[in-house]
């Protein structure tokens, strides 16, 4: 879901998918779909030769982010807590950089 | 013409801020420690497998994943499992976790613990079986100490009893 975090954490294999949070597997009562993202899963692990490696597997989600409901219906304690920060960071990140 | 391979962006579905917010933390180079390594002992289609996965599903007739104490300690997570047994119908099953809509995963587990994927996948052959028991943790783990300490022991204790050769993780 997020395979940057491997980087902070080492993981030994990753099939990496670009599907909302809340449904890595696919939509739901697509069983077809499921199952196309779990036997390329299975052909990730068959290739896997050493700790750490990265697939990303080829699936693109049918709807745009801003369309894709995966937000819980109340924000969560933690990011309540840090919405200064976020909104902070949001800020920082589109200052421009030095020329 | 010329293919190119996708290249995942885990940040594809998050909010500008919460990106933003959250990249500050991860590092640009890849991790440097040792990262744990079981080579797959035979082919998959013989393979024994379970899975798991870190979006707070329980049994109904389990205690479920404790939201209100979070609530209160919005630094803590529940750090204990459940089992999920296989063959599990989907008017048995809760889900609670506060950092994702849960609606998807009530109407079909499925989308994050495919049970009925698995039991057919081992039906057609594509894999050697799928173990009796499955599991489910609660993925926000601010101090990960009990969880690795106390609550994954038990996890891989079980999983050998069972004879699991690979589990397929899914993360909520």
């Amino acid at each position: 879901m997020v395979p940057e975090f491997h980087r902070q954490v080492g993981i030994p294999r990753v099939a990496a998918i670009e599907y909302p949070f809340g449904r890595t597997i696919g939509q739901v009562h697509d069983a077809l779909g499921q199952r196309k993202v779990l036997l390329e899963t299975f052909a990730c692990l068959k290739r896997a030769g050493r700790p750490g490696e990265v697939f990303h597997l080829p699936f693109t989600w049918p709807e745009e982010p801003k369309e894709t409901k995966w937000h819980p219906p109340e924000i969560s304690p933690i990011l309540k807590l840090f919405k200064d920060e976020i909104k902070k960071a949001r800020e920082q990140e589109r200052k421009p950089g030095p020329a | 013409m010329e293919m190119h391979e996708k290249i995942v962006d885990g940040f594809r579905f998050m909010p500008p801020g919460l990106r933003a917010w959250l990249k500050k933390d991860i590092p640009e180079t890849d991790y440097a420690g040792d990262i744990p390594w079981t080579p797959l002992k035979r082919p998959i289609s013989q393979t024994k497998f379970s899975l798991m996965t870190s979006a707070g599903i329980n049994l109904k007739t389990d205690p479920p994943f404790d939201m209100e104490r979070e609530k209160r300690e919005p630094f803590w997570g529940d750090p204990t499992h459940r089992e999920i047994p296989r063959g599990t119908s989907q008017d048995q099953i809760d889900v609670n976790h506060l950092h994702v809509d849960t609606s998807f995963i009530k109407e079909d587990i499925n989308v994050i613990l495919p049970l009925s994927r698995f039991t057919e996948l081992e039906k057609d052959g594509v894999i050697g079986s799928l173990a009796p028991t499955c599991y489910s943790f609660y993925g926000y783990q601010m101090d990960y100490s009990f969880l690795m300490e106390k609550t994954m022991p038990k996890v891989a204790s079980r999983m050998r009893e069972e004879g699991v050769e690979a589990v397929v993780l899914t993360p909520a």
